[in-house]
């Protein structure tokens, strides 16, 4: 690019990272502050790093007990996930059966139906197995959600792992379920990652399947308890505050760490196919 | 693709190892063998089948027929009649036609910013990682803070009165409201959709630009005549996944920063079916906006589909 286009174009990209950064730094400010310092004057920095707001959010309002459940139906809902997607995955990509391709096509078509399309049925069908406000039928709920997506990813990784290293594992006498566990599982560990990441971040973000599946206070998981949040503390920000930002923190450590991941599970099916 | 490659191994593995147990043996392992792909596959199009496939038919089905008092009996059309008589879910449509004549914008927001990061504008190491952050955040996350962030007595409003402007009632005014929170959803996203565009230009071939630069062509002609026919491809995926993104994941947003208000200005389909279905107790009538909703979406999908490949097909 020209040289005056450059700086042209770079200052307003500048100001749009700030204010892609802001709300969260304006956010962790508000709840170091006091409630007092807070009315006094919202944007100055806080006078003191204090932690107050975020002990009591945790403790006395009840965000440590919709962190855990967040926590248990996140990890149950990915290992299912990971577990379901690439068996199905590997038969689809690397087994040979009457029916694969139109099978693949079928969990495809599946993708596109978004869970606002089907909430009332499925939350019938929840309603009458008794399944809505317990964790297996959150679990179940997500599961459903998210793995024609996971599927879809895993069988187009397994595709591209070449078929002599499963013919190798065949001659030395495993079994398909022996490739499957002792090759596919570890071969497609880079690939599991990027999926688990994601459908963990879905699972972790979500509020509607949570709503409707986990109506009771004491099931709520954690974006439910923030909303819930929300009409209790209107008067009390910086608790409120508080509580917004534990809900966030896990996210940014997790992309701190494994951004890559992350953005390759997004943007894979945008290139090919 | 290498499907073929098991296959093959099963009829060579017993012609070496000959004899009557070892065949036997071999028998019985190819029929657990044959059955493989049922066995691996069976939970999955279990779960897909009767929680997916089967709940759409069911409220297909479902939105035919009446609520309360009319509860299973066949209505025929009612309930699409008292969604298009209900001023709320006509709101919620014009809503979506808004949502669509922003598309546009939404798409090449993100699209122009990755060309500059792509032709590596001072700083686009950083862009990157921090554009894309909000698009990993949930929308109760990102509702919450905007909703302190736009508060009538908030920092924004703080910040235009500095330049004397406003003060304006970002999610008080019916006539702002919508606005505010869609450009919220497009500040949320936009990473999303940058990252797309920066993989496809991972696939760019860079000696088309090189040759666009001998030639003296500029910016504008560059973006227009190289960049733009290069990616249709992702520009379509783009197009697709950010208005089903629109239409489907705006619900956080709506819920934690108007809850449909004010005066019913921001409702959304996907806000109005769960109204009906969780707090009004109208199950069916909810099955029709959903209804509704999957046909906006399919017509949505088919047309973009339709007009990026026409407008490929012209290049």
């Amino acid at each position: 690019m020209p040289k005056l286009p450059r700086w042209f174009v770079a200052i307003p990209m500048a100001v749009l990272a700030l204010a892609t950064i802001y709300p969260l730094v304006f956010t962790t400010n508000v709840a170091m502050k006091t409630r007092r310092e807070y009315v006094l004057d919202r944007f100055s920095p806080a006078d003191s790093l204090s932690w107050a707001n975020i002990v009591k959010a945790w403790t006395s309002v009840g965000m440590s007990r919709y962190f855990l459940n967040s926590v248990i139906v996140v990890a149950c809902s990915v290992a299912l996930l990971l577990l379901l997607g690439s068996m199905a995955g590997f038969a689809l990509a690397r087994l040979r059966f009457r029916g694969s391709s139109a099978l693949f096509l079928g969990i495809l078509a599946a993708l596109f139906i978004p869970f606002q399309v089907i909430m009332v049925p499925l939350t019938r069908i929840m309603a009458d197995t008794g399944l809505v406000d317990t964790y297996p039928g959150l679990v179940l709920a997500y599961v459903a959600q998210f793995l024609p997506f996971t599927i879809f990813l895993l069988t187009s990784y397994y595709s591209t792992v070449p078929a002599e290293i499963v013919d190798a594992a065949r001659i030395d006498g495993n079994t398909v379920y022996g490739v499957y566990w002792r090759i596919m599982l570890p071969i497609g560990a880079p690939a599991l990652l990027s999926v688990g990441v994601l459908n963990a971040l879905f699972c972790w973000n979500d509020v509607l399947i949570s709503l409707l599946m986990m109506p009771s206070a004491e099931h709520r998981t954690l974006m439910v308890g923030v909303t819930s949040l929300r009409g209790q503390y209107s008067d009390d920000i910086p608790t409120f505050a508080s509580g917004v930002l534990i809900a966030a923190v896990p996210v940014l450590v997790v992309y701190l760490f494994l951004q890559r991941q992350i953005a390759d599970g997004v943007t894979a099916g945008s290139t090919k196919g | 693709m290498a499907a073929q490659s098991l296959s093959a191994v099963d009829a060579a593995v017993p012609a070496s190892t000959a004899g009557v147990t070892s065949a036997r043996r071999n028998r019985r392992g190819s029929r657990a063998e044959r059955l493989a792909p049922l066995v691996l596959l069976a939970p999955a199009i279990l779960i897909i089948v009767g929680l997916r496939l089967w709940p759409l038919v069911l409220g297909v089905n479902f939105s035919f027929t009446g609520d309360g008092d009319r509860n299973g009996v066949a209505v025929g059309l009612d309930n699409y009649l008292t969604l298009l008589g209900d001023p709320l879910f006509r709101t919620a449509l014009r809503n979506v036609g808004l949502l669509v004549l922003l598309l546009p914008v939404a798409v090449a927001i993100p699209g122009l910013l990755a060309t500059f990061i792509y032709l590596k504008v001072p700083g686009h190491r950083l862009y990157r990682g921090v554009y894309f952050f909000p698009a990993v955040l949930s929308p109760v996350i990102v509702g919450a803070i905007f909703n302190l962030l736009l508060a009538f007595d908030g920092p924004l409003n703080a910040l235009l009165g500095g330049l004397g402007l406003g003060p304006v009632d970002w999610l008080g005014d019916p006539d702002v409201a919508i606005f505010a929170v869609v450009g919220v959803h497009v500040w949320a996203t936009f990473g999303m959709a940058l990252v797309v565009f920066l993989a496809g230009f991972a696939t760019l071939d860079s000696s088309l630009l090189d040759a666009a630069k001998v030639d003296g062509a500029s910016l504008t002609q560059t973006i227009w005549h190289v960049i733009i026919p290069s990616l249709s491809r992702t520009i379509q995926f783009v197009f697709v996944t950010t208005m089903i993104g629109m239409l489907t994941s705006m619900f956080g947003l709506v819920y934690v920063m108007t809850s449909g208000g004010p005066e019913g200005s921001t409702y959304l389909p996907e806000y109005y079916v769960w109204i009906q279905q969780g707090q009004l107790n109208q199950p069916a009538l909810a099955s029709a906006a959903s209804t509704v909703l999957f046909l906006i979406m399919l017509v949505v999908g088919l047309a973009q589909v339709a007009v990026l490949r026409r407008a490929g097909k012209e290049e």
